[in-house]
């Protein structure tokens, strides 16, 4: 909880393309998401699907019409429905494409693959579609063969349990002067890879799990429809699935069938390295790891041993090493200590990849956000298909997730009796995710009659392990028929969920997902944040509410400007020290703090407001300047190059108190606060050098304001200061540093002024005096955030569209066009917002109030807020891109009426002064040059040029909305129209 | 509070009681020596929360305790409300020889003083003091002070056998520093050893007087079916009553409604 995570923000829907590489079980092509290393990228190779018939040649089976795909480096095919045939193969196993003559208008093409099978494909599209596809795929082959994957083949295919099994000969023979691959062991009979089953027997009776039968039809199946890496899928598969998995061939079949096994083939050698190069290394998860070594799968035998234990620590490290993001989540033991019974330690690391990352997404990430998604989908799926017992559970406030989180976290695997368990995980390889949904549906509805009758959460637990306990036991115990009483609980519960829930399909997953996606990260962010405020020690002098708002600003700020994964060292750094570390934490560092100070300090950010005769909106960016550094590392008391929301240890570090620090000073704190600021060696004196920062420093804060009030005030502050801070040296050696831009002759880094002088100089003017009683207090301000749009909005065809149209680029766009409209008919103008807007005339500095009551300002933002959006909305309301902005330009303008103490002017009569202000372009100063360099700025002035054309019009908008200007204001408004512009 | 005397002595109460705290600090290690009085190695990991039940005497009056025992991976936190909610009572564990997880109980004490039950009864209990106790008995214990207490069984693997520091200096919270907390959070506060089982029950006892029994049972009088249902699945082993009853305990809990 002390770490605040924006990743779920991050999430995209998969494309098209993403999702047809789900479906053939794919390695992700281009990896977005770091995690995959990546070759030479040098030419995207070219993807293509076609309609195709395949047939297998000499098996005397059916033809399936379906489609074809060139994804290289893999060649893939399904049937129309989907589900009947299916196969994947990489190029490099295609040993031969044949053009067949056949009759006229027929183009097909045979394929034979490295192990002998011989696939039939009759391209059905157009002739010149059909030829293009050939060009394609020999293209994809030439380059596959440049690569040399070919002969990896050879080696990789040894380490497959389906060699053996086909091979007549007991694997001996011709094959054995083939250097063996590393992977392999040397021992003469099992050269394949295999799990810990092979040595401490695999769970279950061979008798009764009927392995020899199965083993025999599967050696049948293998022999003709390819194997391993080549292997066809074709409706008998899946019923061979369904009955159970050999022992022996499981862990092959698993990877076959999730896909992994292209990951291992695609990186041979990956996983040693892995281990070697991370050797001996602890972090936060190995640790972890280490505690539930022994508390997985304990009753198995192979767990009981040290050679089980090693490999599971060694799967599980290695794969929070490859992933240290999601690092270790408990029930990730459990999955790896299951598939290690079959597979070998390379093998389930991939397969755990696998799992991770696409089957079960974000099941074990640190949020666990797809674990609580998911149990929302099935929730819903149980209301939808079971609304009985969904009701009775709201009735009696029965959870459901307390026992269907395990069965989903870890495969049922923790649930049931292992040999049970096995069978679901083989079907979920083979059929996906809608498994685990489809199974936890039969299991509520098998047991309905019993489940309406629980009262609580503890009973509805009991009943589950009861029921689990039961599998084996015969569904139907009394009847007279041998064969219904042959049926066991387990039976029944398949057939229950393939018959009676097949409706549930991966894209009634998929939708579910995507409806309740929103609400899951909301719920999440929210209690983060409530748990990172409740453990906050201390608010400082803020208010609950208050703190919220730092965080949100923290937020915000993490989301837009995300810290480099660099800059938060691995846990590890944090935990190992005695007790006296902090935990792992936020930290942002120092970009992304610019972007935290420009949500909460007015003058930490440039807006600019615009009007195009379209729109009037509010670009915000975020400022730089020397001063919000300064800031950063002034906080930064532990010089980490990153602060925290609130360190354990060292509180002056935190965000938290560094504000409290600042928000609720009165006048000669504030004076010490800033003086402190800018006093680098802290010894109580500012060196010239310092001084000029210092003034800097205000400018920079000033640069907005309107008028020359505050170029005086500090002008005037820098010739005191120079003056006293003279008189007050021991030599005085005097040359007036009026001029901010020369540097001083006397030495730049002699102590020159105490905290005395400066309060002195500071008071002696009451512009800085009421800058520092409280202006630079009220500068901060905390208010509500606007929500910030989740990535995705709601589901369906409208919300993908709306999520398609409503995206930042578009906005963007949006505005340059409206803009550049704006300019063309000379209603384009730019003006920059005051951070402070004190004053609003030029030359009246001792106005000492604000120009307008709270609830004026209030009613004239509104009334600005209908103005902007009149003018849009008859034109266009049909347009949609034209919607999207509105709520745009009104979303910035929202936390103007909610800050009540707000010393800046709201939207409207502000406008009027910051046009002025802005044509008036104050004298420039060298210092703060640097931070002006907008070109927009030299632009927009020309733009103004007929200026009072447009406030003429804006004049007239007020009239015509009855905005509810008081005459004062009104008269107020005329006031600044007419001011002098300053010489 | 008007039925005490409608034969109280057949009718359980069923509790709801929730174990919070850091991973490792032995939450299953506190709830399996109450449940079956026991200190079992290799347990069953916690995907979620484990849940047990054991029936607690006091006075005239079952009390059937629910026990969910949490996960302590930091990121089953989000799910610890399902847990939590409706709870009359929570243990928040932490353990003795590491600071840190004093502080994690602290936020748990925290969260369910907001988020929970408002009359939820909260005790804090700092585990594993055999490893701090001068005279420890058994030498073998400090190899189990960071490893969970499970690691010294028969599997436990060399690898897993930590340097420990010398007995006297494991200790990191105080006792006082810890009563001082509970009494400031009005908690009930106990220090236990899951491994030798001292102040194990004393937990469940103290709870069970200050739960506010009259308000379940008033509350829970609605569900009818529970009972029957209840009494079939006392688990296996588990089915013998620990009777905690200490004799001396006289029912405070009218006085807590």
């Amino acid at each position: 909880m002390a770490t605040i995570s924006t990743a779920l923000r991050h999430f995209k829907e998969p494309t098209k393309e993403q999702l047809t590489e789900i479906f053939f079980s794919l390695p992700p092509s281009k990896a977005p998401t770091a995690g995959e290393e990546k070759s030479d990228g040098v030419t995207e190779p070219e993807k293509m699907e076609i309609s195709a018939v395949l047939s297998v040649a000499e098996a005397d089976e059916d033809s399936y019409p379906g489609k074809l795909y060139i994804m290289p480096p893999f060649l893939a095919f399904t049937s129309l429905d989907r589900k009947s045939v299916r196969l994947t193969i990489p190029l490099s196993t295609i040993r031969r494409v044949e053009r067949l003559n056949a009759r006229a208008g027929i183009y097909a093409l045979s394929l034979l693959t490295w192990h002998g099978m011989k696939l039939v494909v009759q391209l059905t599209s157009l002739r010149p579609t059909a030829d293009l596809f050939c060009s394609v795929l020999r293209e994809a082959l030439k380059v596959e063969l440049q690569k040399g994957q070919m002969k990896q083949v050879k080696v990789f295919v040894k380490t497959c349990y389906s060699e053996v099994l086909v091979s007549d000969t007991p694997n001996a023979g011709a094959d054995n002067e083939r250097e063996d691959g590393s992977l392999v062991e040397s021992s003469e009979q099992i050269s394949y890879l295999g799990g810990l089953g092979l040595h401490f027997k695999f769970p279950g009776d061979p008798k009764k799990l009927r392995e020899t039968s199965k083993i025999k039809m599967w050696t049948k199946y293998l022999k003709t429809h390819g194997r391993n890496i080549t292997l066809l899928r074709y409706p008998q598969y899946t019923r061979l699935v369904q009955v159970g998995l050999p022992n022996r061939l499981r862990g092959e079949m698993w990877e076959v069938l999730s896909g992994s096994i292209y990951h291992r083939f695609a990186h041979p050698g990956y996983y040693q390295q892995l281990l070697e190069d991370n050797k001996g290394r602890t972090t936060t998860s190995t640790e972890d790891i280490e505690k539930d070594l022994h508390r997985s799968l304990p009753e198995y035998a192979g767990y009981q041993s040290e050679q089980g234990i090693s490999s599971l620590r060694n799967v599980l490290q290695a794969y929070s090493f490859k992933n240290p993001e999601l690092g270790y989540c408990q029930a990730m033991n459990i999955l790896a200590a299951a598939i290690l019974i079959y597979m070998s330690e390379e093998q389930a690391f991939w397969l755990l990849e696998v799992l991770c990352d696409r089957l079960l997404p974000g099941y074990y990430a640190p949020s666990m956000h797809g674990t609580m998604l998911d149990q929302r989908v099935f929730e819903s799926l149980v209301q939808r298909t079971l609304p009985i017992i969904h009701e009775h559970f709201t009735n009696v406030d029965v959870q459901l997730s307390v026992a269907s989180l395990p069965w989903f976290l870890s495969l049922y695997i923790n649930s049931m009796p292992m040999v049970f368990a096995f069978r679901i995980v083989d079907c979920f390889f083979c059929m996906g995710p809608k498994v685990l949904f489809q199974v936890g549906l039969a299991i509520l509805k098998i047991n309905g009659e019993k489940l309406l009758q629980i009262q609580d959460d503890g009973g509805f637990l009991n009943l589950m392990r009861d029921y689990f306990a039961s599998l084996g036991e015969s569904a139907h115990p009394n009847s007279d028929d041998p064969r219904a009483r042959a049926i066991t609980n387990f039976q029944e519960l398949l057939l229950v969920s393939f018959r009676e829930f097949s409706g549930i399909t991966d894209e009634t997953i998929q939708g579910e997902r995507r409806r309740y996606r929103s609400e899951i990260i909301h719920s999440i962010e929210s209690f983060a944040k409530r748990s990172a405020v409740r453990n906050l020690k201390s608010f400082g002098r803020f208010s609950k509410e208050q703190v919220g708002y730092v965080y949100d600003a923290l937020y915000k700020a993490m989301c837009l400007v995300p810290p480099p994964p660099d800059a938060v060292p691995p846990p590890t750094l944090f935990t190992t020290g005695e007790g006296n570390e902090p935990k792992p934490e936020t930290r942002i560092e120092l970009r992304t703090f610019r972007q935290f100070l420009s949500e909460i300090a007015t003058w930490a950010r440039d807006e600019k407001i615009v009007m195009n005769g379209f729109q009037q909106r509010i670009d915000r960016e975020v400022a730089d300047h020397e001063f919000i550094d300064r800031l950063f590392f002034f906080w930064d008391t532990s010089c980490r190059g990153a602060l925290s929301f609130q360190a354990c240890l060292i509180r002056t570090t935190d965000l938290v108190f560094g504000l409290d620090g600042i928000m609720f000073n009165d006048l000669m704190e504030n004076i010490e606060w800033f003086f402190n600021l800018h006093d680098k060696n802290k010894d109580g004196y500012l060196t010239k050098d310092e001084v000029l920062t210092l003034s800097e420093s205000l400018l920079f804060i000033f640069r907005f304001e309107v008028g020359d009030a505050y170029l005086g005030a500090v002008s005037r502050f820098m010739s005191n200061a120079f003056e006293y801070g003279d008189a007050l040296l021991p030599r005085p050696e005097t040359k007036e540093g009026e001029e901010p831009g020369s540097p001083p002759p006397v030495e730049s880094n002699q102590p020159y002024l105490n905290l005395a002088t400066f309060r002195m100089v500071v008071l002696a003017d009451e512009v800085l005096e009421s800058f520092f009683e409280t202006d630079l207090s009220g500068s901060f301000k905390l208010v509500p955030l606007p929500e910030m749009e989740l990535p995705i909005s709601s589901s369906g065809l409208l919300g993908d569209l709306w999520s398609s149209i409503a995206t930042d680029t578009n906005k963007k766009m949006f505005n340059m066009f409206t803009d550049e409209i704006g300019k063309t008919i000379g209603k384009h103008q730019v003006i920059h917002r005051p951070s402070i807007g004190r004053y609003t005339k030029m030359d009246e500095p001792k106005a000492r109030e604000s120009l307008l009551t709270p609830s004026m300002r209030k009613s004239t933002s509104k009334s600005s807020l209908k103005s902007t959006t009149a003018p849009t909305s008859p034109t266009t309301v049909s347009h949609p891109i034209l919607e999207v902005n509105i709520p745009s330009a009104t979303s910035s303008n929202k936390n103007l009426p909610g800050v009540p103490e707000s010393a800046s002017l709201s939207a409207m009569p502000m406008l009027k002064a910051a046009q002025h202000a802005a044509m008036m372009e104050r004298t420039p100063f060298a210092i703060d040059n640097a931070e002006d360099d907008d070109e927009s700025d030299d632009e927009d002035l020309s733009d103004l040029e007929d200026d009072d054309q447009v406030l003429d019009e804006v004049d007239a908008f007020l009239e015509a909305h009855d905005s509810g200007l008081s005459e004062a204001d009104k008269q107020l408004a005329n006031d600044l129209l007419k001011a002098e512009p300053v010489k | 509070m008007a039925e005490s005397g409608s034969g109280s002595a057949d009718k359980s109460v069923q509790v709801k009681l929730v174990l919070l705290g850091e991973a490792a600090v032995g939450k299953s290690s506190v709830v399996l020596r109450f449940v079956n009085n026991e200190f079992q190695p290799n347990k069953e990991p916690t995907i979620g929360a484990a849940f047990l039940t054991q029936k607690c005497r006091l006075d005239d009056r079952v009390l059937r305790y629910e026990i969910w025992d949490t996960a302590g991976q930091e990121r089953f936190h989000s799910l610890a409300p399902m847990y939590y909610r409706n709870a009359q009572a929570a243990v928040v564990v932490y353990d003795v020889t590491k600071a840190s997880s004093l502080e994690k109980a602290k936020s748990w004490v925290k969260e369910l003083q907001r988020q929970a039950n408002p009359n939820i009864v909260i005790a804090l209990a700092g585990n594993k003091v055999d490893l701090v106790q001068a005279s420890s008995s058994s030498s073998g214990a400090g190899g189990s002070s960071e490893s969970e207490d499970e690691a010294d069984d028969a599997t436990a693997t060399p690898g897993e056998a930590p340097a420990s520091p010398s007995e006297d200096n494991l200790r990191q919270v105080p006792r006082e520093e810890a009563q001082a907390y509970a009494q400031e959070a009005g908690l009930l506060f106990f220090e236990t050893s899951a491994k030798t089982g001292e102040g194990i029950s004393e937990i469940f006892t103290e709870i069970a007087k200050k739960i506010p029994i009259e308000h379940i049972l008033a509350s829970s009088r609605g569900n009818s079916g529970r009972p029957g249902l209840a009494g079939n699945r006392a688990e296996g082993s588990q089915a013998q009553n620990l009777n905690l009853d200490q004799g001396a305990a006289k029912p405070k809990d009218a006085c807590n409604c």
